[in-house]
């Protein structure tokens, strides 16, 4: 028999399937809830359910969406002839706070992951290929995690998308800024000698 | 507390609460253990590209009395996967290293023979050269973990295999023509004298040749179901290199 009532054991269990979530976080905030405004929790239950009830995937990049086609894909100030690719959709937020990108993007929903059985069937790229295969690109960016699997994905997409016309780029890796040569690893420091670039 | 500072190879990492990674690493000195690398999800700034899978590196931990998991103090890198270019197939050759060796060691045992055709393999491994690496290791895993039945005779009947051998997932061992299980596989003459070969020579021997995937194939079909028999499980990485053609 559960230690608490049945509505707040179910909370309880919902909560400690969230990422990050042990079953004792799950019950702290279950029972921050129970204390909170009745209006709040409410808003908390409405939101969650409009999350899934209108939120849907661009049907040409992927990206999490409540109007299909999505905001970046329809804005006609973006360069729609540039595709940044990237993991997830959460790496779009990070790459549009730096302001140095304007073109359009291109979300995988993961990247290749042998041993998680993720192949490129399991991977969004179809809509990639056809959007190079249509021409009516000019370059392809692969912003995917240098990471084992996501250099695997990216040099997978670069070899995918050689015949067509578009300039294909990956994204530059190398000493983080503030951050001190000393205490850079090796591969770090290898990939920023190789990428280096003249100063004007 | 007993600290402890050894080579090691990570094997795999999994986010452990809100921002630690779980290690699985092997180890020189003690084999396989697990650690909590605190904080590493968050912040990349201690341990760097070091908790790749296959990363060799110079790793000091903390082993706690009567706990599991150690505490993973500092990764010095000593050769990263990283550092050559990295395609799909290479990656699934590393990522078959990794789930088959995370599977077959028992903890704190120290194996060093495996240890060392580890680093042999995965110095090799490199992008278009992948084939060789994998076949010498999934026949040598078999071999030094005592699974690798007898190459040169037949299971049932102890008559030397001298021209083509059969195998089946069901059954342990080669046979010969005559004792073969029905729906069994064939392993060519060719194959069978290369894994003889290969029992007795190091892997730089082969490396002169070209090895398309077509070569051995049979001969890695037959190694990969003597591991995937043992373990009782599909390996992942495995079925991703028989559909890219091993």
């Amino acid at each position: 028999m559960s230690r608490f009532a049945e509505p707040l054991s179910r909370l309880i269990d919902e909560l400690s399937k969230l990422p990050g979530i042990g079953r004792k976080s799950a019950q702290r905030l279950a029972f921050h809830l129970l204390r909170t405004q009745e209006e709040d929790a409410v808003a908390l239950a409405e939101a969650i359910r409009e999350l899934k009830a209108h939120l849907c995937l661009c049907s040409i990049c992927n990206n999490v969406t409540e109007l299909d086609p999505c905001a970046f894909c329809t804005n006609p100030t973006r360069n729609q002839r540039i595709i940044c690719v990237v993991e997830e959709p959460s790496n779009i937020a990070s790459i549009e706070k730096t302001k140095r990108y304007a073109g359009v993007y291109h979300v995988l929903h993961g990247v290749l992951s042998p041993l998680h059985s993720i192949g490129p069937e399991q991977l969004r790229m179809q809509g990639l290929l056809d959007r190079a295969r249509a021409g009516m690109v000019d370059e392809i960016i692969l912003a995917t995690n240098p990471t084992t699997e996501g250099e695997a994905t990216a040099m997978y997409l670069a070899n995918q998308l050689r015949e067509f016309s578009a300039r294909i780029t990956r994204i530059a890796t190398g000493i983080p800024a503030g951050a001190d040569i000393e205490y850079a690893d090796e591969i770090t420091l290898a990939h920023a000698m190789e990428g280096r670039h003249a100063m004007e | 507390m007993i600290s402890h500072q050894s080579e090691a190879i990570v094997l795999r990492t999994w986010p452990f609460q809100e921002a630690d990674l779980l290690v699985s690493l092997f180890t020189r000195d003690l084999g396989r253990v697990r650690g909590i690398a605190k904080s590493a999800l968050r912040s990349r700034r201690r341990f760097g590209g070091t908790l790749e899978p296959m990363t060799w590196v110079r790793a000091t931990y903390a082993e706690k009395p009567r706990q599991e998991l150690v505490r993973i103090d500092q990764f010095e890198l000593l050769a990263s996967p990283l550092a050559q270019p990295m395609d799909y197939l290479r990656a699934a050759a590393l990522a078959f290293y990794a789930e088959v060796l995370d599977n077959v060691l028992p903890d704190h045992d120290p194996q060093d023979a495996i240890f060392r055709l580890t680093l042999t393999v995965v110095e090799q491994t490199r992008a278009g050269t992948c084939w060789l690496p994998v076949t010498y290791f999934s026949l040598w895993m078999p071999r030094l973990l005592g699974w690798l039945p007898a190459l040169d005779r037949c299971t049932a009947c102890a008559a030397p295999l001298e021209e083509a051998a059969y195998f089946h997932s069901g059954s342990d061992g080669l046979f010969c023509v005559e004792h073969r299980v029905p729906n069994s596989s064939l392993l060519t003459r060719e194959s069978l004298a290369l894994a003889q070969n290969v029992e007795r020579a190091p892997l730089s021997t082969f490396a002169d040749g070209p090895w398309p995937r077509q070569r051995a194939q049979d001969l890695r079909r037959f190694t990969m179901r003597i591991l995937e028999r043992h373990l009782e499980r599909r390996l992942n990485a495995a079925a991703v290199l028989s559909q890219l053609g091993g």
